[in-house]
């Protein structure tokens, strides 16, 4: 088993920088998800380790072992692509077994070892069949299973899945979770979709524009989330943000306020601030309360009734949209005005550049 | 346009007719469409084709008076000592008009796999693809010229020191007929990496990586993803290279008129002379039937091996 070693690791296309000098340590054993937008750099951070894509600059360690000029096959880890990748012309039995038989594996050992992936995975009945005959979800199953016989220290997915039906999506994001329990691999999983990576994940790595945003816990990434992006990309539905000014500077609270919100006093770190300094107020639509001695204003523009809760569109004065996700089912009309209350210990502040005035944990 | 268009399945609703009537209209509606197609293909395929077949048991000069002949025509097809030599010289034409442009096709495709897109991949197959569009005659002409005493071939051996090689190609007994299995081979040459490098840009490239990360090496990738991704691409170029050679006509025809002796005559050559210069339109129809029957005879397995298999 292994951990990994991400040493300020950077990537070019020509002249476009990919990744931006991506320092990570992965502990063995762990589940980590690189998260974060299309186009961000996920997939390439994901084939630089696989060894698919070369390395422009910077440290790859796998174990301790420095892994950039290592050929792919070398390098202990297995891969799930979004497309499957299965070799259309082979049964299942030969996908799985591929790598085996080119590492001349004796037949008995094989066949002995795609049989217990077959098991594992609940395929034995498919082992047959050609890729074509399969639906969406045994292909994953035979992708999957074609990582496990080869025994990796470190299975990589990139957006797994991506192709599958949404009902499916979590029935397999479960099994994902059980096999890593079962197995004790490491594991890097990449996708787009956040509610996939709070569900799975040891540890998220917030990625945008090639740079990491923030690593941590999903609960960390949720309460203390280091800057803007991280804040709005976390979370779901996501977080509400406003323009506010400081009014007043009390020790580890501020107090703000603005043209949607009346005074709010927050914790947070404070020693940089001044009164009359603009920031940007940050709550999550779960932290709204209705309450008639309330901060925050809204004139209701929507509401989605899920029965269990009620999803509130709202335009504050400013024009500003939020949301509210209220408990149980509210009697709200389109074009009343709502009166909410923010818990202070869960809104956050972020200065200028779009940093979080946390206070020390 | 659309008005018309999408009264049509609405009328049908209105009026259903009963189910034996409405599938014989949709039958007569099929025939209907396929007419004008099955009477090109009768005036211009079959009735020649039946007429071939019925010139082949007849002794005729193509004007006078014809006499049945039975099956004679046949068994001299199959016997006559040149005429099974001009046959089995298509066959070694099949050995380059094949051999070579496949192979070579199937590398050119897998070296520039990957750069398809780029300046490179783009100059090489216009550079592959170029014979293709020389006229054959043009393409026999010029490598006639290549291959004569003083061409480029010959000077070229003798810049490289290699003067004892240097000979008339066309003219020689032995190396004739390679000479112009190697001018098919570069008429052909274009077209099948044309279509083995087309072929390979639709193989799915995640298929490599995942290979690469089972371990396979070039080889393995070529042998495991590349052959059996192109395995019709590579029946059709089978296909169409072996016919050109079994059939060929016009490269012989213009390089070396079959000679010297009757090295280089080719079926397609013999039955034109048969016909047009011999005056035994029986004979010639008779060759014309048995070199049909051997094309489709060498095509079948190639059909079968290639056909996609679920
Ligand atoms: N082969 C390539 N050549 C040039 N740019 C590329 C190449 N592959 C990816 N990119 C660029 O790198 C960026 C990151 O891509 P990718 O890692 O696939 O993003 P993600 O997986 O996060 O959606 C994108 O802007 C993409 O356009
Ligand atoms: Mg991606």
């Amino acid at each position: 088993m292994a951990g990994l070693s991400l040493k300020s690791l950077h990537k070019t296309y020509g002249k476009v920088e990919v990744i931006k000098g991506v320092d990570l340590e992965i502990e063995d054993g762990e589940f980590v998800v690189f998260v974060g937008p299309s186009g961000c750099g996920k997939s390439t951070l994901l084939r630089m380790i696989a060894g698919l894509e070369d390395i422009t600059g910077g440290e790859l360690y796998i174990g301790d072992k420095l892994c950039n000029d290592v050929e792919p096959r070398d390098r202990s880890i297995a891969m799930v692509f979004q497309s499957y990748a299965l070799y259309p012309h082979m049964t299942v039995y030969d996908n799985v077994g591929f790598g085996l038989k080119l590492a001349k594996t004796p037949k008995d050992v094989r066949d002995q070892k795609i049989r217990e992936a077959a098991r594992i995975l609940k395929m034995e009945h498919l082992l047959d069949r050609k890729p074509g005959q399969l639906s969406g979800g045994q292909r994953q199953r035979v992708a999957i299973g074609r990582a496990i016989v080869r025994q990796p220290e470190v299975f990589l997915f990139d957006e797994p899945l991506s192709n599958l039906d949404a009902a499916l999506r979590v029935d397999t994001r479960m099994e994902i979770a059980k096999l890593h329990a079962d197995l004790g691999a490491t594991m890097i999983y990449v996708t787009h979709d956040q509610v996939e990576a709070m569900t799975l994940a040891d540890k998220i790595v917030v990625l945008d524009a090639g740079v990491v945003q923030q690593v941590g816990s999903p609960i960390e990434l949720y309460q203390r989330p280091q800057n803007l992006f991280v804040a709005g990309f976390i979370g779901s539905p996501k977080m509400n943000f406003v323009e506010v000014a400081v009014e007043a500077v009390d020790g580890d609270t501020v107090t703000v306020a603005s043209k949607d919100v009346a005074s709010l006093r927050i914790p947070a770190n404070s020693t940089s601030l001044n009164i009359g300094d603009k920031l940007t107020l940050g709550i999550r639509p779960h932290d709204l309360l209705p309450a008639s001695n309330g901060a925050i204003v809204g004139r209701v523009s929507l509401v989605e009734r899920l029965g269990n809760e009620t999803i509130v569109n709202l335009e504050l004065s400013s024009g500003a949209a939020w949301l509210a996700v209220l408990e149980g089912d509210q009697p709200l009309r389109i074009g009343e005005s709502l009166i909410l209350s923010a818990e202070p210990q869960k809104a956050i502040l972020f200065d200028r550049n779009g940093l979080a005035l946390l206070r020390a944990a | 346009m659309t008005e018309n268009a999408s009264s049509v399945p609405d009328a049908r609703h209105q009026i259903p007719l009963p189910a034996a009537r409405r599938g014989r209209r949709k039958s007569l509606t099929a025939w209907l469409f396929i007419t004008p197609a099955f009477l090109f293909y009768a005036a211009f395929v079959l009735v020649p084709l039946i007429m071939s077949l019925y010139y082949s048991f007849l002794r005729w000069d193509g004007i006078g008076e014809a006499r049945f002949h039975g099956l004679t025509n046949y068994i001299t097809v199959l016997t006559d000592s040149d005429l099974l030599q001009i046959i089995g010289n298509a066959f070694q034409l099949v050995l380059y008009f094949t051999i070579i442009p496949v192979g070579l096709g199937l590398a050119v495709a897998s070296a520039i796999r990957g750069q398809m897109n780029g300046r490179f991949g783009m100059a090489t197959r216009t550079i592959l693809f170029l014979p293709q569009v020389i006229p054959l005659v043009a393409a026999g002409i010029a490598w006639s010229w290549m291959f004569a005493s003083t061409g480029l071939v010959n000077q070229a051996l003798k810049s490289v020191g290699l003067s004892s090689w240097v000979k008339g190609w066309l003219g020689d007994f032995v190396w004739a007929l390679p000479a112009v299995g190697v001018i098919g081979a570069w008429v052909l040459l274009g077209l099948c990496t044309m279509l083995l490098v087309t072929g390979i840009t639709k193989i799915d490239t995640s298929l490599y990586e995942a290979a690469r990360l089972d371990g396979a090496r070039p080889w393995h990738e070529f042998r495991y993803i590349t052959l059996p991704g192109l395995r019709q691409e590579i029946g059709v170029c089978i296909t169409v290279t072996v016919i050109a050679a079994l059939a060929s006509f016009d490269i012989v025809y213009i390089s070396t008129q079959g000679g010297p002796g009757i090295t280089t005559t080719v079926p397609g050559l013999e039955i034109y002379r048969l016909a047009f210069a011999h005056r035994q339109v029986g004979l010639a129809s008779a060759l014309a039937i048995v070199l049909m029957v051997l094309v489709l005879l060498s095509i079948a397995p190639v059909q079968w091996f290639t056909r996609d298999k679920k």
